[in-house]
């Protein structure tokens, strides 16, 4: 085959035909497309990239497809570690396959996007009542970089350099909050429940805390606050959450006085995804709104009329106004996923997120009262559970091999995080854990339980 | 573009206004300043008791497409902020001499008082400013 | 449809249904047991809402919307070109969207990230990229970073960046994020960087490096980028390549060529991944050898065992988000330079010039062109000299009385009252002239109807809001 053969099967979104072009040549004065980069030196210009030649669609699907089949996906999963795999109803990938929603931009014509404005705006609303707390903005890229700007914006408000990191904390969002604070000489601190009180100090800007924590534990949040409020009264205090399912039925941050709640949005209506994009939820009290970063949407009037009408509001607060004066320089964040997870929460309502957060603490007690039957294995968790939980196993290894073969997605080894915790996995069950993938999953644990171990 | 420029005020370069009474200086935006700022939405004012040298941030004005500082013109203490514009922001706009008045100050080095500027003067440098 | 907004919270029932919940199917025990009352929220203030309702609530919320799928958008610097329906489709593949970011059977994932950065460095000249930035603020963030890394661990304090007027919010934004002050340089005529004034500026001896887009927010490509980037080089610093408009070089010419030293790219921009009405986004960083060892974790090698994470980096800058980036943007990108090809993204930088050129030279007829040169993807009009003082916003809002969305508004901030007009390759000619049509249209109607303009919009869902009120009275929800 020939080039020019080769050439046509490509996907080419340029609609101009050799005519055309000639024509806007014309018009414009140049003669070829070479004159218009006549101010690019040279020697600068490429002859030709050293890619291959470009596919047509259904190539283009086959070799995508070949790729993606080196990925495998399992029948049920029972790995979280910040990522979890709830239902996603069908409504939610309606909604965002619109493409006068996807293929839109930031809506600063604010006249011509009401619809995208307004759906921001439930969003915000949405997640206001959901979390009790005062504000809720647009949205951050994630969990963990939604964590680490709260972090930064609870320096600016107090004016104090260090913060104090509690232990249970994601690992990765610990990484990512030690690189933001070192962007910024931001002294961190670690801590525990025993020790905190003795950590607090003047230099304190804020405690940052995760609940239900990395290991699956409800914190006694209460707890928390009242020795914070007592030993360090101008501190922030800053929680965060990976799986706010558990807000079906947990107590809400805005009822407990968090200043600063965050969370990992994704398993409000987003596919995994090998871990992005996810949503950063940021929300705060009222008194620290014109320190927030990220979009904020606002109800308002018309200038000469009666209609009320939704826009970008306290801009003045972002980067394209304050430029080097701008607390965080977030421009594009996760829009499309705000509106996913508006949709996932309107369509399962009060009942249906009730439901799913009833299911996932019942599913997860269960798996612990079964696993504690079998010998060898013990749950380590004092507290309550969501629906994560810490098991020590005889043979871990084994476990997650048996796992594997029962085409079931094993849970997360602790040593991948913490060397020193050998033999411990972090469970995840969730209300797609069916009765059926749960046996299943006991049924692993049993052939990998000590008294069969021993008995090989 | 006439800009009001009361003469018993002083000035500084940097658009904010001074009124000299014994120890204390009050001060506010010029009205050159909130017409370029535009509608003012939110001043964020320091709080009493504060201290600051001449020439740092005491102050944020935000419109709606911009933010500007006040700059302190004294160096001193804070002794007056106008909390009225908290509910009222648009007072500078409406009125930046008077309702609009930001901070008070009681001033600790008088003779920085002699490098600030006369009416004159400060319409000179607003009419050479590009905009 | 009488009332002029109706929130969804409005269309509640009273109907509980747990449709889109698995029936219960293990025993239940008193939730008391396993949770204190205290631990317990007391009400759950969320809607049912009917799914019906919900349906008709977002069509009707997409009718009052417009996307790149319903016409121009000619947003400068945006680059608002077609979103490929086919990448929707292979994003929405369970072997991408049901795969756990640990789990360990995920080939073809890494396989798609590693090729990937091949293929980005082939186009830019870079050797070693990281997909993980969530989108181009936060790519500038790691550049910077990687930076500041890069000095300390030279043992040099270099806490200065330099940034020309013309550059967007976001570079000053980051470097002051990453710990850096901001030393700005005033373009000169012909919207360049002075070489002079650059030279004085590098000489202080603590600056970093400078943030640039080539061409620039005026749509200019900078002659002078070599002797730029080798004047920072002299002074032992750092150049940072902004690739928010790299459209136009595509094929064409290669930062890595100019001179720089870390790029970033927006995927969701030249690379045709949807907006999303504000994300979610992607923004790559690519490096020079040198600086590969800072890149931040994890980072992905090819090993004879396939595609692997290279551990145990001290120089690296950390890690900067959870996981491994926005893993569905990104598959979108690799399917589009797959289908694109090497003829294909050339045409893209040629076309791009091409219909911004057509553009400024018939547009120039009415309005005030401040850089009356050739210019690569995007130029930049001014409301200098509009009849009746007509400004720029009035234009903005009288585009989308015909239907069409409006250029970026003031915009560059060199330029007074700027239109940034950034049309893409994508845009046929006849839309082009449609475009050319409605702005020719407004100028009349500046000369001899200017209260329609000062008041406009008057067909859009509502007319001009209020952002006055709305940041003195900020009502955030209801």
């Amino acid at each position: 085959m020939n080039n020019l053969i080769t050439e046509l099967f490509k996907l080419d979104f340029v609609p101009h035909d050799d005519k055309t072009v000639k024509e806007m040549l014309n018009v414009i004065g140049v003669k070829s497309l070479q004159e218009l980069f006549q101010d690019v030196p040279s020697d600068l210009i490429i002859e030709k990239l050293n890619l291959s030649s470009g596919l047509s669609e259904p190539d283009l699907i086959r070799q995508l497809e070949k790729i993606s089949h080196k990925n495998k996906v399992y029948s049920s999963s029972f790995l979280g570690a910040g990522c979890y795999f709830h239902y996603i109803p069908s409504l939610v990938d309606f909604v965002t396959s619109r493409s006068e929603f996807y293929t839109a931009y930031t809506p600063y014509q604010a006249e011509a996007s009401q619809g995208y404005l307004q759906a921001i705006y439930e969003y915000q609303t949405m997640i206001s009542r959901l979390t009790q707390m005062d504000v809720a903005n647009a949205s951050m890229y994630d969990g963990s970089t939604a964590l680490a700007e709260a972090a930064i914006m609870s320096t600016i408000i107090t004016r104090k350099s260090s913060v104090i990191l509690l232990r249970g904390i994601h690992p990765e969002y610990v990484e990512v909050i030690r690189t933001y604070c070192w962007g910024q000489n931001i002294n961190i601190k670690s801590a525990n429940e025993e020790n905190l009180k003795d950590m607090l100090s003047d230099d304190v800007a804020a405690v940052l805390f995760q609940s239900p924590n990395f290991f699956g534990d409800i914190e006694d949040v209460s707890n928390i606050i009242k020795n914070v409020r007592d030993n360090c009264p101008n501190c922030l205090i800053i929680q965060v959450m990976t799986d706010p399912t558990c807000l079906g039925v947990l107590k809400p941050p805005g009822a407990t006085d968090v200043d600063i709640f965050v969370a990992e949005g994704q398993s409000f209506g987003i596919t995994p995804s090998f871990g992005g994009p996810g949503l950063g939820i940021f929300t705060a009290k009222q008194k620290y709104l014109r320190k927030m970063p990220g979009r904020l949407i606002g109800k308002t009037k018309e200038i000469n009329g009666e209609k009320e009408g939704f826009i970008l509001t306290l801009q003045a607060r972002e980067q394209h106004i304050r430029r080097e004066k701008a607390s965080s320089n977030i421009c594009t964040n996760q829009a499309l996923c705000s509106l996913a997870a508006l949709t996932y929460l309107l369509a399962l309502g009060r009942t249906g997120l009730k439901e799913v957060a009833k299911q996932n603490i019942q599913k997860t007690h269960y798996v612990k009262q079964k696993l504690s039957e079998i010998p060898g294995y013990k749950i380590l968790n004092k507290k309550p559970t969501y629906n994560e939980f810490l098991v020590k196993c005889p043979d871990i290894e084994f476990l997650i091999e048996q796992c594997r073969q029962q085409e079931l997605l094993p849970p997360l080894k602790l040593t991948n995080y913490y060397p020193e915790m050998k033999s411990i996995a972090l469970v995840c069950v969730t209300e797609m854990n069916s009765k059926q993938s749960i046996n299943n999953f006991l049924e692993a644990a049993r052939s990998a339980s000590k008294d069969n171990v021993e008995g090989q | 573009m006439d800009y009001e420029c009361p003469n018993n005020l002083k000035y500084a370069s940097t658009h904010e206004w001074i009124k000299i009474e014994d120890s204390v200086a009050t001060v506010g935006i010029t009205d050159y300043a909130q017409y370029q700022l535009g509608d003012i939405v939110f001043v964020e004012l320091p709080e009493i008791g504060m201290v600051f040298d001449r020439g740092s941030n005491a102050a944020e004005i935000e419109s709606v497409k911009a933010v500007g500082d006040l700059i302190m013109p004294l160096s001193g203490e804070i002794i007056g902020i106008n909390e009225n514009l908290a509910d009222n922001p648009e007072n500078v706009n409406s009125s930046p001499f008077e309702n609009g008045w930001m901070i008070k100050i009681k001033f600790s080095h008088p003779s920085e008082i002699d490098e600030l500027l006369s009416a004159e003067k400060y319409k000179e440098i607003i009419q050479n400013e590009k905009h | 449809m009488c009332s002029n907004i109706q929130l969804i919270f409005e269309k509640e029932t009273e109907n509980e249904l747990k449709n889109f919940v698995p029936q219960m199917d293990i025993d239940e025990v008193d939730i008391n047991e396993i949770l204190p009352n205290t631990l317990q929220r007391k009400d759950l203030p969320i809607p049912n809402i009917p799914e019906v309702e919900i349906v008709r609530h977002f069509i009707n919320l997409s009718n009052r919307n417009y996307g790149v799928d319903s016409g121009i958008y000619p947003l400068g610097s945006c680059t608002m070109k077609y979103n490929p329906k086919v990448n929707e489709n292979i994003v929405r593949m369970p072997e991408f969207t049901y795969i756990h970011p640990l789990q360990e059977e995920n080939d073809g994932c890494l396989e798609l990230l590693y090729h990937i950065s091949k293929l980005l460095g082939e186009i830019t000249g870079m050797d070693g990229f990281t997909l993980q930035p969530a989108a181009g603020a936060h790519g500038e963030l790691v550049g910077l970073l990687i930076m500041k890394k890069y000095f300390e661990s030279k043992g040099l304090k270099k806490l200065k960046i330099i940034v020309p007027d013309s550059a967007h919010g976001t570079n000053p934004a980051s470097a002051k994020m990453a710990g850096f002050s901001i030393i700005e340089i005033q373009s000169n005529k012909y919207g360049e960087i002075p070489l002079d004034q650059l030279e004085f500026a590098m000489q202080e001896g603590d600056v970093a490096g400078i943030m640039l887009t080539n061409p620039n927010t005026l749509g200019v490509f900078d002659r002078q980028i070599k002797e730029i980037t080798k004047i920072v080089h002299e002074n032992s610093g750092l150049c940072y390549y902004d690739g928010a408009n790299i459209n136009p070089m595509l094929g064409i010419c290669r930062p890595r060529d100019m001179g720089f030293d870390i790029i970033h790219l927006n995927l969701h921009k030249t690379f045709s991944t949807p907006h999303g009405g504000g994300g979610p986004g992607s923004g790559p960083i690519g490096v020079v050898n040198e600086l590969i060892p800072f890149l931040p974790e994890p980072c992905l090698i090819s090993t004879q065992q396939g595609i692997v994470c290279n551990e145990n980096n001290d120089k690296s800058i950390g890690r900067i988000k959870a996981f491994w980036g926005n893993f569905g943007v990104i598959v979108r990108a690799y399917a589009y330079i797959l289908a694109l090809g090497a003829e294909g993204l050339k045409r893209v930088g040629q076309v791009a010039v091409l219909n911004a050129n057509y553009l400024r030279v018939l547009l120039q007829k009415n309005f005030n062109l401040p850089f009356n040169r050739i210019c690569q993807h995007e130029f930049v009009l001014s409301d200098r000299g509009m009849p009746n003082e007509v400004t720029t916003e009035d234009i903005a809002k009288r585009i989308l009385d015909h239907g069409i969305y409006a250029p970026t508004i003031y915009f560059p901030l060199i330029i007074s009252g700027a239109l940034m007009i950034e049309p893409t390759e994508t845009e046929s000619k006849k839309s082009l002239d449609y475009f050319v049509e409605v702005m020719n249209k407004i100028y009349e109607e500046a000369k001899n109807d200017p209260e329609i303009l000062k008041n406009a919009p008057h067909n859009t869902s509502v007319k001009r809001l209020d952002a006055v009120l709305a940041a003195r009275n900020p009502i955030l929800h209801d």
